[in-house]
């Protein structure tokens, strides 16, 4: 009797130690104090799911709907489902689409693609190209909608157009302080519009006054930075945000990333900061947090605490050197305030490690990756004390 | 011979007393308003008219009227009747059928709307680019509203907070909360979007667009009705309706009958040599029939149905309006002057045998309206609106080169009688040249009128027609504006013609009415009414005629006589030289530009003139440069269409921006 109670004892001891372990697989370990909230489950949309395969470019999310730019079209992901791959076949002005606007007024849909500027309305598509409009460029590589206008940053320069009137604006090296007509990105800002130029920095034009304020590296065409947070730490401006909450703009550069508040300038490398690559495609900015799309991995900084977290395929070199095709467990690398580096891992991953650019849907993330797009759901509240429970009881 | 009104001896007072009725009725009013109309109407059987027909002054219109849109009051009392030359909405007693006052608003009225209890009247005023608000009670104008260019179609929501103006040279729909008055929204529709309707579940407003979307001359067209979900005021669909354009005034048929739209089209068989149609067929007239999606996210349907018969046309139709019980539907001709009454359950049954996999199988079936149209009532003259009182039992169509309402007993299908709204007495040649010019019945089986393809009064319709040449896709010409071309003589894109009455007379009887066509007092006329045609108030130029910066920029680019290397530009190679602004901006003589093509007969063409050039795309004389820009970009290779390979992208822009304001 003793002898058989003495076995279901040991059994059920047995399936417990082992639940612990499976829980413990599942669930990310335990972060530290004062980290951010964690997106710990991913979902991804990649050619393996019928999501064109290669360079997912921009994500915009419009309520329900979540709009993808492609190196093969621009998709429509609705519900979680994705709905519809629309190509030139279907209307669209090119196959690359960089960017996606809505006008939340309108409804219309603005994609800039490298074949021109498409309004996707109704259903249909109607094109701006340099030939039959305005536009600058057909290399068109940024838009976004103000008000009644629509900017497109292309590679010769800012275009503007008037929805109500159809008149069309260039902004260029020929009427504009710009030191290189190369627009990469648009931001909207209060009164305010932010143009990041591939090698010309950061370019601001004040909607009333009309005028221009440039903003550029100090250092100018080196690649160091000899004056840390007196400037713009790099002409080479791939993308720009503005913080309505902080009043800040930011630009991520193929050489660091920098915000400005109006009065100082807050410079950010790899060498003395958590963030996890120089080399940035894409900068998002809200509340206190900034986000930074490197090519190895999205760095998130929490400005409020100075703490970095960052998000990457665990097997990302591998995926970078092309010995693997698909991301299989996520990596979370934290770093404090005094640079402390906690390294977490996640049953889930983004797509890739090389990170386009990044958008919210309430408290989800969308992020664009050179192989897919992925979703990330924020850990719940309840995981999250779980976690903290657990760490506290170490 | 019009009545005389002159001996009307009533003051303004007291037509408004009688406007003022419908918000305060009594009975010793209603018995003054009874005795009154009992009045006017022995005063009329007498010849001695008593209402004054001119504001204060008692006398008749001194200008035409021009009756254009038409709105009932709720109770079907008052017949609200916007007159689109007069500046001025008339208001008719429905039961003595004579006019008891008349609203001053904007330049030239065009659209109506009336607020969900009656109580507040909408009138766009197309030239003013604004709506005039109108208190139903007092009939004075409250607010006037903002808009976009050229406002046409009007519709409130279904609680009224809203306000949809369909604005024809903005390409767009203006919605206007009408709580501050202020314009909240402007959503792009289709190529000069003219009318609209609120879906009578009040979740879409639809709007149908005059003239087809923008395409190489070699594409049949495809016109747009612009879907607009009133709780996201945002175009939720654009419906093609292949192979046809002007599409005008919408109904729809009550749910219960198939809750379908209808919008009267024209067909324009424009890629056809016109020379090779023997007898008919240039152009046919019909309607489409819209089912709207059944579900979110779904595409509407849309059957095509002619209206015309196999021995004759009705042509341009232009009013719809369907009874409350959605027995009949009523669709004028406004080039036949007849409205055609159709039995809606034989419609029901034709449409019902449409494959659902081929909905086009009607497109071109002349046989089609003798299954369902039931009657052809003739109306006055060039009838464009027509709206039906709430108890389904009368139905009022405007006529508007006749300055009258035609009545009509929609229980007998028969005219009752003609409301005379008093507009200028005496008929000028210019306004009998105005009733040739929509009357289709000069042409070969009432096939067309000039109005057929020069819409919204002279405008051009966009589309390149191949007129004499009988081989298929040579010498295609774009259709040409009538607008201001009184002093741009000759005419024709090959400048054959020297003057408007060859034009009018014997080249349009011998290649497009296939007739014979007018006779010379009617060519006298006509040439008078098309000599007296406007431009529309241009909306790219400022206050007070001023140029912004860059259209100043562009001035100088178009009178510029050096290249930016610093090169002379010869001087029959500037801009101003081809296009003086003196003459109209064309030196009225015929070059070659270079924008000739291997199908072109001709290598030169007439310079045309720039006047509101921004308002005429397509542009060349095939129409397949479908934008200002692409005239230069696409067209101008060599430089011998101006020279301007040496512009940068910012001063063609510039250069555009100042073409626009001419």
């Amino acid at each position: 009797m003793r002898t058989r109670w003495m076995a279901q004892f040991w059994r059920m001891a047995a399936m417990a130690v082992l639940a612990a372990a499976v829980a413990q697989a599942q669930a990310p370990a335990p972060k530290p104090a004062h980290t951010p909230p964690l997106y710990t489950h991913w979902i991804n949309y990649t050619a393996a799911n019928g999501f064109p395969a290669g360079e997912v470019y921009c994500v915009t999310v419009d309520g329900n709907r979540v709009w993808a730019g492609t190196s093969h079209g621009l998709v429509l992901i609705e519900n979680g489902r994705i709905r519809k791959v629309f190509t030139p076949a279907d209307g669209l002005a090119g196959r690359v689409v960089m960017s996606v606007a809505v006008d939340h007024k309108t409804g219309s849909v603005w994609a800039a693609t490298f074949g021109g500027l498409s309004r996707y309305s109704g259903g249909q598509f109607t094109n701006y190209t340099n030939l039959s409009s305005g536009l600058a460029n057909d290399l068109v590589y940024a838009v976004a909608v103000q008000g009644r206008y629509v900017w497109a940053a292309t590679a010769a320069g800012v275009s503007r157009l008037n929805t109500y009137t159809g008149d069309w604006t260039i902004y260029n090296e020929l009427n504009s302080p710009f030191e290189e007509p190369w627009a990469y990105a648009i931001a909207v800002g209060e009164g305010k519009m932010y143009f990041g130029l591939w090698g010309g920095g950061v370019l601001v034009y004040d909607l009333a006054g009309h005028y221009w304020r440039p903003y550029t590296d100090p250092d100018e065409s080196m690649e160091i930075v000899l004056y840390r947070n007196q400037g713009l730490i790099h002409n080479i401006v791939s993308s720009v945000a503005y913080n309505p909450g902080t009043k800040m703009f930011w630009a991520g550069t193929y050489f660091g990333l920098s915000g400005y508040d109006g009065r100082d300038w807050h410079n950010y490398l790899t060498k003395d900061s958590g963030l996890v690559s120089n080399f940035i495609n894409g900068v998002q900015s809200r509340g206190e947090m900034v986000w930074a799309a490197t090519q190895q991995g999205l760095s998130e900084l929490d400005t409020k605490t100075n703490t970095w977290v960052t998000y990457r395929p665990a097997n990302w070199a591998a995926l970078d050197a092309a010995k693997a095709k698909e991301a299989e467990r996520g990596e979370i690398l934290i770093t404090g305030p005094h640079g402390r580096k906690t390294r977490l891992e996640t049953a889930t991953s983004l797509a890739h490690n090389y990170i386009l650019n990044v958008a919210f849907e309430g408290r989800d993330i969308w992020v664009a990756t050179a192989d897919g797009l992925s979703h990330g759901i924020l850990q719940s509240e309840r995981e999250e004390g779980n976690h903290e429970s657990a760490a506290k009881r170490r | 011979m019009k009545e005389s009104w002159a001996n009307g001896a009533s003051t303004r007072s007291r037509w408004k007393r009688e406007a003022t009725l419908p918000r305060r009725v009594s009975l010793s009013a209603a018995f003054l308003v009874l005795a009154l109309g009992v009045g006017h109407g022995i005063a009329k059987a007498r010849g001695q008219a008593s209402l004054p027909a001119a504001g204060n002054s008692g006398a008749p219109s001194p200008r035409y009227l021009d009756p254009s849109a038409l709105q009932l009051s709720p109770n079907g009392r008052w017949l609200y009747v916007v007159c689109q030359n007069a500046d001025t909405l008339l208001v008719v007693d429905t039961r003595t059928q004579q006019v008891v006052e008349r609203v001053p608003v904007g330049r030239r009225p065009e659209g109506i709307a009336l607020s969900p209890r009656g109580k507040t009247l909408y009138v766009s005023n197309e030239w003013s680019d604004t709506v005039s608000e109108i208190d139903t009670a007092t009939l004075r104008t409250v607010r006037t509203l903002r808009v976009g260019s050229g406002p046409v179609g009007l519709t409130t929501d279904r609680a009224g907070k809203f306000l949809y103006a369909a604005n024809t040279l903005g390409d767009d729909v203006s919605i206007i909360d009408l709580s501050s008055g202020k314009e909240v929204k402007r959503l792009s529709a289709g190529h000069f979007p003219e009318y609209v309707a609120l879906s009578q579940d009040g979740k879409r407003v639809y709007v149908s667009n005059l003239l087809a979307q923008l395409a190489p001359p070699d594409d049949p067209p495809t016109s747009e009705v612009t879907v607009i979900d009133t709780a996201k005021q945002e175009v939720v669909d654009r419906v093609m309706v292949p192979g046809t354009i002007e599409l005008r005034r919408i109904a729809q048929v009550p749910p219960a009958e198939g809750g379908y739209f209808l919008i009267p089209f024209l067909q324009p068989h424009n890629l056809i040599p016109l020379i090779q149609i023997r007898q008919d067929w240039y152009v046919s007239h019909g309607m489409a029939v819209v089912q709207p999606a059944k579900r979110a996210g779904g595409k509407a349907r849309v059957v095509e149905i002619l209206l015309d018969d196999v021995d004759r046309d009705y042509a341009d139709n232009f009013g719809a309006v369907v009874t409350p019980d959605g027995r009949e539907a009523l669709v004028t001709a406004s080039g036949a002057n007849l409205v055609s009454v159709i039995d809606v359950a034989k419609l029901n049954r034709l449409l019902s045998r449409v494959p659902a996999n081929d909905p086009g199988v009607l497109a071109d079936r002349l046989d089609s309206a003798r299954k369902f149209v039931v009657r052809r009532i003739p109306t006055g003259r060039e009838p464009v609106a027509v709206v039906v009182s709430p108890d389904g039992r009368t139905a009022y169509i405007a006529n508007r080169t006749d300055d009258s309402v035609t009545v009509i007993d929609l229980r007998t299908l028969q005219a009752t009688s003609t409301i005379d709204l008093a507009g200028r007495e005496t008929i000028t040649a210019r306004r009998r040249g105005q009733q040739l010019f929509f009357n289709a019945r000069f042409s070969n089986q009432g096939q067309l009128a000039c109005a057929t393809c020069h819409p919204h009064q002279g405008f051009e319709n966009g589309l390149a027609w191949s007129l004499e040449t009988p081989e298929l896709g040579r010498d295609v010409v774009e259709n040409k504006t009538l607008l201001a071309i009184k002093d741009i003589s000759p005419y024709k894109w090959n400048g054959a013609n020297p003057n408007l009455a060859t034009q009018d007379g014997p080249r349009t009887a011998m290649y497009i009415f296939r007739s014979q066509g007018f006779g010379a007092t009617e060519v006298r006329d006509l040439v008078s009414f098309v000599q007296s045609l406007r431009l529309p108030p241009n909306p790219h130029v400022g206050p007070g005629g001023n140029l912004n910066e860059r259209q100043e920029l562009g001035r100088k680019i178009f009178f510029r006589d050096k290249t930016n290397d610093g090169r002379t530009i010869p001087l029959n190679e500037r801009c101003y030289f081809c296009h003086p602004p003196q003459t109209h901006y064309t030196l009225r003589v015929v070059v070659n530009v270079g924008t000739s093509t291997s199908l072109d007969t001709n290598q030169g063409f007439k310079i045309p003139q720039l006047d509101s050039i921004y308002m005429r795309p397509p542009y060349l004389h095939n129409g397949e440069a479908l934008t200002l820009e692409e005239i230069w970009t696409k067209y101008n290779p060599d430089d011998k269409h101006g020279v301007t390979s040496d512009m940068n992208k910012v001063q063609l822009n510039d250069l555009i921006e100042f073409l626009k304001t001419m």
